[in-house]
């Protein structure tokens, strides 16, 4: 009896875990497929079966080529052995002995000779046609024989020993692979689309936001939790209530705004209308009115101003709700699309930030997987080592909007 | 006695102080009115903009008058709106001043140098960390503040490195060059007056004359601390909020320049529809609709009898529908495997909180971000999810022998799975930040509950039906409603997933609410129509958002 009671239970766990597994591997695939599509090769972004792992074709140097030759598996009887290619475009025929046409030999088409001589050459009646002959010389033995086709074939030798090839399609053939990283792919898209200055701005308008809106909420968030003063309290509620409006009611007339005082397409579009927001300052009262008021009380009577005690007190003791603020704006900041796209003209490349950069490639770049992906983990790695270091307070933010309303 | 003729020169200054602040509040009230008569007679500016101006500046001018009264009576509340005023017109002359010299446009040439600089903000973390260091002392005062002597040092040095890198020389002089003008001037004038004016009115003697006393210091500082924050926020929220209402109710276009007032026509066009009977299924649009003014949305039958709809804008419904399609789809693909994952979390088992912080990836990364890579995933020919289905279609095949044909999904142009490729993916991205939602409401549920229903012998699906689900109802509630809100905002998902031109194809199968807006406003630049659409949105979100304020004063919850 309790032995069954145990399996159940053992059974419950692993399918927990079974369940929580298959979603984090869900979760996370993407991810993975983004980091390992931005370190391969073009060609292997085009590969079919598509593989996580980035790989590359061997190249060796074979003795009396130039250069560095492709190796490709090439079919040596019946071994697959490493070759290399050292030629292509040789014209070939598929040929096959008209008694027995299923058999077929692909042979290039300078190794044969017309039956009977090029002046006189044979025929034979061939699927109810005149067909002409040719002479096919396989190990020695020759065969006259009709062309059924026409085909390209590579010349595939050993790299040890290159008096040893075979000639055989190369579309069909299995390239050598061996696992390689390209983290050129970064630099290149980095210096290819102008990301590097997206990136400065992005780093910028992020500074200028958490900060800049870390001042104004605590500021705003102290005198509503603190001070009195008329009409403090429909003030809050006023904030309140606009904290759910979304942004898309706004975008219209910020935007007649910017172009009334010069701001289109300038980095101040970015930065300056988010510093103020109704949200942090909200976030911010809350936490002030826990704080107990005993001390702030004390030091009022010791005649420290109010700046000195949000300072030495109310700072201090709300580390955590900073951080959660600062975290929000951190993210919001930093992936915003909407507004940028809206606001900075898209040939003005100085002032573009990284999203929008990112959007712009994804149509330059349609066919580099690999560097559109490297453009992708320039735009998503910062809030992910972010989030690794503070996760606490990226869950905090998550949850503490549901304080709102 | 000299202390008291010392007392008696500090009182006749005061009043003279007191005095000319009267007489500047007086001419401040003149030229604000003298202001507005100048705007309406000289100025080019818009009729809008002229009575935004104009109610401003008839404010200052009979609030200063008022203060001007105020002050003669020596009351309290003269000081504090002399204050308020001159404090305004310190902000004002500030930074319109700063904005005249090129200041907050000067952050783009930053923007170009601050790569320079940036290695120099380094330094700034490096002294902060030494001085911090320097707390692991607390025992040594003196090796204490020597570590907080080089951090400071370090951190000025590395600012100073800092400013000069990103060019704060350059800077100030090409703001030196601005003074070419007398507006700078007048600025810096009025720049000094106010501060003259505030500093007299702040000053302790002024203050015990106008009988201000702690409460009223209370007041004006509360004032000052949420000024930044309250003067930003109806700049640039609450003004372009209203602005927005009324742009909604004109002709806005900004490719003809028209702005004239058109009541709720705007509106009237948005939701003008027409329901037509028609003699038989298949009549053309030509005879049953007037075709100069309505579009063929869709045909419906009833009863029998055949009806056709037309709607004066096509796409506005179109995009209607679509969003309400992508809310229907993706909030149970969102919603219901977070509730699952949530209770799995919830379960005390070792490694939880390895798998929250995994689930919650998704939701940090940009939208951009994430679009480019489910854009990749999705490609017909070598991607992952063709692949995944393929292979699977491959497996069942074998295991029994079926011959089903592999679908081949042409995902992103195909009209039928373009929408839904945008709601797995936007599903995908918001499950964990649900589940964090669902698990922080399951721990507010207290245990004792599960203890009485486990002695009541209750099962495990009983415990979740009876007492999880009506438990985690708020919680459950505020999901679904800011995942409405969100959803109903769709734009970047389409906008960068979907690789049309224009945006929202294929054949607008996902063309949603906020991208009809985004084509209308910043395509074809017809703002006031863009604006409506906004407020119909609004309007929508706003009715969300007051069912869950009501639902949880109902409830008592604490969200």
């Amino acid at each position: 009896m309790r032995s069954t009671y145990r399996v159940i239970m053992f059974l419950q766990t692993a399918g927990a875990y079974a369940i929580l597994i298959f979603f984090a591997y869900l979760m996370l695939f993407p991810f993975l497929f983004m980091f390992s599509t931005s370190l391969k090769d073009q060609t292997d972004t085009f590969r079919y079966p598509p593989r996580l792992i980035p790989q590359e074709q061997t190249t060796v140097s074979v003795p009396g080529y130039d250069g560095l030759k492709p190796l490709y598996y090439a079919l040596v009887g019946d071994e697959k052995r490493p070759y290399a290619l050292v030629e292509t475009n040789i014209q070939a025929g598929v040929f096959a002995n008209p008694n027995n046409p299923e058999v077929t030999i692909t042979h290039p088409l300078s190794d044969v000779q017309p039956t009977g001589g090029a002046d006189s050459q044979q025929t034979v009646t061939f699927n109810g046609e005149e067909t002409k002959l040719w002479d096919v010389t396989v190990e020695g033995v020759t065969t006259p024989m009709v062309q059924l086709s026409q085909t390209v074939l590579g010349r595939f030798v050993d790299p040890e020993n290159p008096s040893l090839q075979v000639l055989q399609n190369v579309r069909l053939s299995e390239p050598v692979e061996k696992p390689t990283i390209r983290p050129e792919n970064y630099s290149e898209v980095t210096t290819l689309n102008g990301l590097d200055r997206s990136l400065t701005n992005t780093t910028l308008i992020t500074i200028a936001v958490v900060t800049g809106q870390l001042i104004t909420s605590v500021l705003g968030g102290y005198a509503l939790a603190r001070l009195r003063f008329p009409g403090r309290d429909q003030l809050f509620v006023v904030y309140l209530g606009t904290i759910m409006i979304p942004f898309v009611v706004l975008i219209t007339p910020l935007y007649q705004l910017m172009v009334l005082i010069g701001w289109v397409d300038k980095l101040a579009a970015l930065i300056i209308p988010w510093i103020f927001t109704a949200y942090g300052t909200f976030l911010m009262r809350q936490f002030f009115i826990t704080i107990p008021k005993e001390i702030e009380e004390a030091a009022l009577i010791d005649g420290a101003s109010r700046l000195q005690i949000l300072w030495k007190i109310f700072i201090p003791a709300s580390v955590p709700a900073l951080a959660t603020l600062a975290t929000f704006t951190f993210l919001y900041a930093w992936n915003s699309f909407f507004w940028p796209l809206v606001i900075i003209n898209t040939g003005n490349r100085a002032n573009h930030v990284l999203t929008l950069s990112l959007s712009i490639l994804r149509g330059k770049a349609a066919d580099n997987a690999n560097l559109v992906m490297a453009g992708a983990a320039i735009a998503v790695l910062p809030p992910m080592i972010v989030y690794i270091l503070a996760q606490r307070f990226f869950v905090e933010s998550a949850t503490s909007s549901g304080v709102k309303g | 006695m000299p202390s008291a003729a010392l007392l008696k020169t500090a009182d006749s200054r005061t009043s003279l102080l007191l005095r000319i602040l009267a007489i500047w509040h007086i001419i401040l009230s003149m030229a604000a009115l003298a202001g507005i008569a100048l705007i309406w007679a000289i100025a080019p500016q818009a009729v809008w903009l002229k009575i935004v101006i104009s109610i401003v500046l008839a404010l200052v001018g009979i609030g200063s008058g008022i203060t001007a009264v105020w002050i003669q009576k020596r009351q309290h509340r003269g000081r504090m709106l002399s204050l308020i005023i001159n404090y305004l017109g310190f902000l004002f002359c500030l930074l319109y001043g700063m904005q005249v010299l090129g200041v907050f446009l000067g952050i783009d040439a930053m923007a170009g140098t601050f790569g320079r600089g940036i290695i120099f903000l380094g330094g700034v973390l490096l002294g902060y960390l030494i001085s911090a260091f320097g707390d692991r002392y607390d025992n040594y005062p003196a090796r204490q503040k020597v570590f907080r002597q080089i951090g400071k040092i370090v951190i000025l040095i590395s600012l100073a490195a800092f400013l000069l890198a990103v060019g704060l020389l350059q800077g100030l002089w090409a703001l030196i060059l601005q003074f070419n003008n007398p507006t700078p001037y007048f600025l810096l004038v009025g720049l000094i007056l106010f501060s003259i004016m505030i500093w007299a009115m702040w000053r302790n003697p002024t203050a015990e004359a106008m009988k201000a006393g702690n409460v009223h210091e209370e007041m004006l500082s509360g004032l000052l601390f949420l000024s930044p924050n309250l003067l930003g926020f109806l700049l640039f929220f609450a003004g372009p909020l209203l602005f927005s209402f009324y742009v909604g109710f004109t002709n806005f276009d900004a490719t003809t320049g028209n702005r004239d007032w058109v009541g709720l026509q705007n509106y009237a066009k948005l939701f003008n529809l027409s329901i037509v009977q028609l003699d038989a299924p298949d009549q053309p649009v030509t005879e049953a609709l007037d075709v100069q003014v309505y579009d063929e949305l869709t045909r419906f039958n009833v009863l029998g009898s055949s009806f056709i709809i037309g709607a004066e804008d096509k796409l506005f419904w179109l995009a209607l529908r679509n969003t309400i399609t992508f809310c229907i789809l993706a909030l149970p693909l969102s919603i219901i495997p977070a509730l699952l994952l949530a209770n799995l979390l919830n379960s005390k088992l070792p490694g939880m909180k390895f798998f929250r912080a995994i689930y919650f990836l998704p939701s940090i990364a940009a939208v951009v971000g994430v679009a480019l890579i489910w854009q990749w995933l999705y490609n017909a020919a070598v991607g992952y999810i063709n692949f995944a289905i393929s292979s699977s279609v491959n497996l069942l095949n074998g295991i029994f022998s079926l011959v089903m044909a592999d679908p081949q999904i042409r995902w992103l142009s195909d009209t039928r799975t373009a929408l839904l490729a945008v709601v797995i993916m936007s599903a995908w991205q918001w499950i964990g930040f649900n589940t964090v939602l669902f698990l922080a409401g399951l721990q507010n549920i207290p245990g004792e509950l599960y203890e009485a229903a486990t002695v009541d012998g209750a099962g495990k699906w009983a415990k979740f039906w009876n007492v999880t689900i009506p438990l985690l109802a708020p919680t459950t509630f505020f999901v679904v409603t800011t995942a409405v809100i969100n959803a109903l905002q769709l734009f970047e998902q389409v906008y960068v997933l979907i690789p049309t031109e224009p945006p929202g194809g294929p054949n607008n199968s996902t063309l949603s609410l906020v991208l009809y807006l985004y084509q209308k406003g910043f395509q074809r630049f017809q703002q006031g129509y863009a604006s409506s659409v906004a407020w119909v949105l609004f309007i929508v979100i706003f009715g969300i958002t007051l069912l869950q304020y009501w639902r949880n004063r109902a409830g008592g919850s604490n969200y």
